[in-house]
């Protein structure tokens, strides 16, 4: 009887809690398992895998109790924490994408920022490099300048120094051809002669010491000039003569070979009236053409 | 016929036993009010779904404390327990909030970035 009694209420207890074991799920349990599925489809389980086994482990809890107890208030509770925790773990996981979001925002902005700098130093660069090669142009534009200024300055000295040492002597022109030294054909040579008289040649020392010494480089030709008296060919001839020996002087005071040549131009080249005596004695001379210097 | 009666009388003493060996959830209390804080501070109450949050967090603590008046320590540290969960919860969607602001002041800064880089002709 006793025996019997306490089986029948083992019965009882074990036919209740295998009722219970099989009862509807609490809302809070139905509510846990849910959103743990929504939770682990979705960006948590891969961004946040520790918060989701949390509440995972929390779920099981609620679990294992609804399996042992059935719709127990501690069932509730531990289904009510396992919401939680599955809502704590997506949540957290939302904030950690908004972290990598800003930290990829300022990422690029930083890496935009160094494009920016280095873009600008960049420009800078190339017009400093600009500024630096105009500069040294202009200073060997300047350098050229001066050079340039300094070589006129020279030149044109040296021209007038020689033009006013032969103006002491001869006559001295600048004409297109270039500086033209007239000697006077009777101060040099005795009539239809062309030997070099000893003043004549003393004059032409003076001559040949102002070309050397003022002007070393320019090529000069010597011209021989006569009046229209006596026949033309004659006048070359002699004009040839008188201008070959005014040159061969030259080079023997010192004026190198290959500047200087003789040119026999006769009466071809009047330059005054051969009507009058004074007139023909202006037309019989020499000319020494200095031709300017290449610069 | 007498062993119902005994049980019947047994069975508060058993469940008194029970409840007195209970001690007073004051670790669970003190971790709950402190998460309920920590929340507050970090703008819960300004985002809705913490402020939700907090708000039962808060009023299960509430129930809690009552309950330990009322020498219920097992009742107490059960709502406690569900209090720590939704004021947790409250800190995390308090910083959520926090992180997406942040997020969107970056972004902010960077569209003026880009105007300015833009408008200086090197952005190229």
């Amino acid at each position: 009887m006793k025996n019997l009694r306490t089986i029948g209420i083992s019965a009882l207890t074990l036919a209740m809690s295998s009722a219970c074991a099989t009862a509807r799920p609490p809302a809070d349990l139905v509510t846990a398992r849910a959103r743990f599925e929504d939770a682990s489809r979705g960006a948590a389980a891969k961004l946040n895998p520790a918060g989701m086994h949390t509440a995972k482990e929390q779920l099981d809890l609620a679990e294992s109790s609804f399996a042992a107890d059935g719709d127990t208030q501690h069932t509730r509770d531990q289904a009510y924490v396992a919401t939680r925790k599955t809502e704590l773990a997506v949540v957290v996981a939302r904030t950690l994408q908004a972290q990598q979001g800003e930290a990829g925002i300022v990422d690029a902005m930083h890496a935009d920022q160094a494009r920016a700098v280095a873009h600008t130093s960049a420009e800078l660069g190339r017009a400093k490099t600009q500024l630096n090669v105009q500069n040294v142009a202009l200073v060997a534009q300047g350098a050229a300048l001066n050079d340039e200024k300094a070589r006129r300055e020279e030149a044109e000295k040296r021209a007038a120094q020689a033009a006013a040492d032969l103006a002491r002597f001869a006559t001295v022109k600048q004409e297109a051809r270039g500086m033209v030294i007239t000697l006077s054909g009777s101060v040099l040579f005795t009539s239809a002669k062309w030997d070099l008289s000893p003043a004549a040649q003393l004059k032409l020392n003076d001559v040949a010491n102002a070309l050397t010494k003022e002007d070393p480089v320019s090529k000069m030709v010597v011209e021989g000039h006569t009046d229209s008296q006596g026949a033309a060919a004659y006048n070359q001839d002699l004009s040839q003569h008188r201008a070959q020996a005014v040159r061969d002087y030259l080079v023997t005071r010192g004026i190198a070979s290959d500047r200087i040549s003789a040119q026999g131009l006769g009466s071809s080249r009047s330059v005054a009236d051969n009507a009058s005596p004074e007139g023909r004695a202006n037309n019989r001379r020499v000319e020494i053409v200095v031709q300017p210097a290449a610069q | 016929m007498y062993k119902p009666i005994i049980s019947i009388i047994a069975l508060p003493f058993v469940w008194g036993a029970c409840v007195a060996t209970v001690p007073p959830p004051t670790q669970r209390m003190a971790d709950a009010e402190s998460a309920e804080r920590s929340a507050r501070e970090l703008g819960a109450e300004d985002e809705p779904a913490a402020q939700l949050s907090l708000k039962l967090a808060q009023e299960q603590t509430d129930q809690a404390k009552a309950a330990m008046a009322a020498n219920d320590n097992a009742t107490a540290d059960r709502l406690l327990i569900r209090a720590n969960a939704d004021a947790e919860l409250a800190v995390a969607q308090a910083r959520e909030k926090s992180a997406h602001l942040a997020k969107q002041d970056a972004a902010k800064d960077s569209a003026t970035q880009q105007t300015t880089n833009a408008s200086q002709g090197a952005a190229q």
